[in-house]
Formats: C-alpha cells, structure tokens, sequence
C-alpha cells in the first residue's frame, strides 16, 4: 500500500521499529536462553502488568533484556471499555514503566477486563455501538497522552456477539482507532478467530483497516473446540489460515513490524523463532 | 479525564462478571460450565452463532475465567497441587476464588490469601494428611513471598556495629523465610517446579526426625540451605527480639544438656547467617 510521505514519516516515528522488524513475545521460559545466546530477533514485547509488582526478579531480568533489545509493551488490563473511570495508579504504573524500558510504543485490548471491583483477568467484549466508540476513543486519547508515547489498540478475539450491537466488529474497531486518533495493533489471528466463530469473511475485516495506522501485528495460535469454537490460547503454533491471511494482510498494507505470541504449553525457543521464519515466507 | 461510560454498561457488565464467576460443574466428573446457572437476560441479550448458541458461546468466557485462575493457584503452590492432585485442589481453589475474587491488575496477586484459606478449609479426620499438607501450603507460601519480596541489600556489619549488637535487633530480609518439615516436601517441590506435570504425586515418608530450610532470594535466585532447628529458633527468635533477649530466651529454651555448647553453635549460626544475608540491617533502639 502506498502512503503519502506525510502518513509513511508519521507512521516511521510512531513505530521507532523498522518497517519489516520482526519480534517475539517474550515469556518467563526463554528469558535464560535470550540473556545467554541473544538469539536474531528485532525487538521484544513483555506484558505490562507482569512488571508493575515490587518482585525484583522480573524487573531485573527485563533491564538486562532491554539493554540488548528494544522492547514494547502490551497491556491486558487497562479496562478500556470497563464502566468505571480509568484506574489512575494502573496508568502511573504503566507511564513509569515505558519511561524505564523507553518503549517504542503502548498497547492494550479494545475490551473490558473488570467491573465493579474485580478483575477478571480476561479480554472481554461488549456490544459494539457508537456510544461506545466515543467513549473508548476519548480514553485511548487521554492515556496515549498521559504517557506522551504512541498508544495502539488491540482488536478482540471474541467469542459471543450482542442483539445490542449496530456496528461490526471491524466497524466498530477501526471507528475506536480513527477518532482516538491512536494506532492500530493488528491481531491477524484474532481476526481469523472472530471470522471463524460469528461467521464472517476475515477478507472484509482487513478490508477496512487503515494500514497507514498500524504500528505492529501479532500472530499466536489458537484451539479448536469440540463444537468447532477457536479460542485464542496462545498455545500452538501459527495456524495454516492465519499465515495465508497474514501474507494478504502484508500485500494490503506491509510492510509491518510483526510479533509472535506464544503464551501457553510453551515450547523452548527455538521453536518459536521457527514461527519467525515462517514469517519471513510468507512475506515472499 | 474522560466521559463516564452509560449506566447499561455497568449493568451490562454486573450480569457478565456473573456469568464468569458461575462455579464450574464437577458433578460429571469432569469440569463443565453450568449454562443453566446463568443469568436469562444476559443470555438473551447474546446472539446464537454459527457453530453453537449463546449460552454455550458464553461459556467460553466462564471456562476461560475459572482454568486461567485455577492455573496462577496451580503455579503458586505446585507441591500442594501436585500432592493434593488437581481435582481435589481445584475443589478448595473454587471456594477460595468465590470468597475473594481477584481485585488488581496484577493475577498473581489472587494467591495472597490462599495459604490461610487452605489451612482452615482442610478436613481435620484425616490428621497426617492434613499435617501433610499444612506444611506444603506453607512450603510453598514461603517460596512464593521470598520471590515476590522487596529488594534489599543484606547486612554486612562493620567493626562499629560489635559495640551496639547486643542491645540491637537483626532486621531479618525480607525475601527470608524459615519452614519446618516432617516429610522431605522441599526436596520434592524442586523436582515439581524443574518437571512441570500436572500428575498427581505421592506423599513422602516420615523422616526419622523434622528438617528445617531457610527459603532466601539471592542475586542468583532463590536458595533453600537445611538449617538445624536449634538454628532455626535462633533465626526466629533474633527477628522478634535484640540480640541480646535472644540469645537469653534461646538458652532458657535449651535443654541442661546442650548449654555448655550452646555459645560456640550460637557464634557460628550469627556468622553464618551474616554471610549468607539474612539480615538486612541492625535496628538501635532509641
């Protein structure tokens, strides 16, 4: 995709990646091979909240990482779409930790992921309505500003869909991105998950996105239930689909930074970095 | 800041947070989402879906919510799990998340509480056991608090420190803690932690007499050193008391026997456990 000078040179600063970097979600079980064998990866995302804790260990491994990497941060609890007002301590804790590992970027979840005091601990959905996307825009504006870094927004896997709702899902994502005036995290497999589970063509998803937006991918594999439901475990490798609606993805818009996530039953590193390879394939 | 959200969506939200907390099923012998248990108006307000209808699409959320909780508790206490077996486990870990749901960003927070809640929900007919399994959860708690502690440097005493030691008290690290042992549970938790499974396995002997560990978080990570028990209660009394009101209550507790070799074993334990930093500093009075 051709972008105007002014979107490329936007698009180029807000990444601080090169275009086609291509990087891993790093978990506790390769901190030890990273830190002996700098393995060939572009860059580092951690989870946020893994790092917010007074637990040394975590912190210290992560200063050592990120003096050999960049890393970027991924949220999964900022509650975006929650009811009540954005947590002020979660967002101080999440402004010093990009301060301290100097991120690139910030990402979160277009979701809720708690209410009336609990925390679920999950990326959740909820009807998807321009109410909504005011609301969650004007949030993602304020917290992209309160940390005066790039903040891009995630697309939901999602499982259910709501009577309530009067915009897609795609509608309704990329509505939250353009009027936050934030930027996009492009979950390929999450899209192919959503596509597969409420019955609509992951083409027409892609579709619509602003590539001149997007700051990163991520690929993760998912399960396949019984009943045929994908779920987004995070716990095998890239899925056939999901690679060859990534290669249409990269003819629409790459070249993207892009990340691998792998979150469960994690195989040793090398493994995952043969996912990274496959990357570069389909890229081809 | 920013607008506040419309008042269905914390309604919304109160009937899906509902959903997620609904107990799982063990009446099939296996952990199923009780779909009937759920609210009508949430299940009505979702859509059916090509591959199942809504309240089974629902719980996916429900199964999410339970195994991904279920699954912190697991990592947390691994020797209590793997002794109890998963099941069983997730019997206690149920009623546990039930009474106090997870409240911050941070999931590993949700194991905070357990160890006490544990200890109070143990079936008291089986006594071995439930001793068993008391010091497991303890076991473990110790391991998980060392982890979790603060950083601190430990105490390294300069000759000035020699004059005011008696009357001053070890601040104990806070990434230090001492547990007891009647089975060699510390042992086998290691050989968990370095072999994740989720089999159950079984309960070791008794050793001839109990054995007791100092759990401390070094540079390298986290270290379990065998202590003698004497040295144990030296440990423990030290963080309660000066020095010297220690060292007193230790001699009042020691049997006649042990006395006239009391001081020299108390001037190795002090050495030892400076050198091996389970102090953090010498707190004077006044």
């Amino acid at each position: 995709m051709a972008f105007s000078p002014e979107q490329a040179e936007s698009l180029g600063r807000a990444r601080g990646l090169a275009p086609e970097a291509l990087g891993l979600g790093l978990r506790v079980p390769h901190y030890d091979y990273v830190l002996e064998h700098a393995p060939q990866v572009d860059y580092f995302e951690v989870i946020s909240e893994n790092f917010f804790g007074a637990a040394p260990t975590p912190r210290a491994r992560l200063e050592r990482v990120r003096a050999r990497y960049p890393v970027v941060l991924h949220g999964v609890g900022l509650n975006l779409l929650g009811h009540a007002p954005l947590d002020s301590r979660y967002l101080d804790a999440l402004s010093r930790l990009a301060d301290a590992v100097d991120a690139p970027f910030v990402s979160d979840h277009l979701c809720w992921t708690g209410a009336h005091g609990v925390s679920h601990h999950d990326l959740l959905p909820t009807p998807y309505v321009p109410e909504l996307v005011e609301l969650a825009a004007e949030r993602a504006h304020d917290v992209q500003r309160r940390l005066g870094r790039p903040f891009a927004i995630e697309n939901l896997s999602s499982y259910v869909e709501f009577r309530a709702s009067t915009l897609s899902e795609w509608e309704f994502y990329t509505a939250v991105v353009r009027e936050s005036g934030c930027w996009s995290l492009l979950d390929i497999n999450n899209v192919y998950v959503s596509s597969q589970n409420h019955g609509f063509d992951a083409d027409d998803y892609l579709a619509t996105i602003d590539f001149s937006r997007v700051l990163q991918v991520h690929l993760a594999g998912h399960t396949r239930e019984p009943n045929g439901t994908l779920v987004d475990t995070h716990d095998h490798p890239v899925a056939k689909p999901v690679w060859e609606l990534y290669a249409r993805a990269w003819r629409m818009g790459g070249p993207f930074p892009t990340l691998i996530e792998w979150d469960a039953r994690i195989p040793p590193l090398l493994e995952v970095l043969v996912e990274l390879e496959k990357a570069r394939e389909a890229r081809r | 800041m920013s607008r506040s959200a419309p008042g269905w969506l914390a309604d919304f939200q109160a009937r899906f947070s509902s959903m997620l907390r609904t107990p799982l099923d063990r009446a099939s012998g296996t952990l199923t989402a009780a779909t009937a248990e759920y609210d009508p108006q949430l299940c009505s307000e979702a859509l059916d879906g090509p591959l199942s209808g809504a309240a089974e699409r629902l719980a996916v959320y429900n199964r999410q919510y339970w195994f991904r909780l279920f699954s912190v508790l697991h990592a947390g206490f691994p020797l209590t799990a793997r002794l109890m077996g998963y099941w069983d486990f997730n019997a206690v870990a149920a009623n546990y998340l039930l009474a106090h749901p997870p409240g911050g960003w941070d999931i590993e927070q949700i194991a905070d509480g357990f160890r006490p809640f544990f200890e109070d929900a143990l079936d008291e007919s089986a006594p071995d056991w439930r001793l068993a399994l008391i010091e497991s959860v303890r076991i473990d708690a110790a391991y998980r608090e060392v982890f979790r502690a603060e950083r601190s440097p430990p105490f390294r005493p300069l000759a000035s420190d020699a004059t005011e030691l008696l009357t001053g008290h070890l601040v104990p690290l806070p990434a230090l803690r001492i547990v007891e042992e009647h089975r060699a549970l510390v042992v086998l938790r290691t050989a968990l932690v370095a072999n994740p499974s989720s089999a159950t396995v079984e309960l070791p002997p008794l050793l001839v007499r109990p054995q007791t560990w100092a759990i401390v978080r070094r540079e390298a990570g986290t270290a379990s050193i065998p202590i003698e028990a004497r040295e144990a209660e030296l440990l423990t009394l030290l963080g309660r008391h000066s020095v010297g009101d220690a060292l007193g209550c230790l001699e009042s507790a020691c049997p006649a026997e042990e006395r006239a070799e009391l001081p020299d074993h108390v001037r190795a334990w002090l050495a030892r456990s400076i050198e091996l930093g389970f102090w953090c500093s010498l707190r004077r009075d006044g």
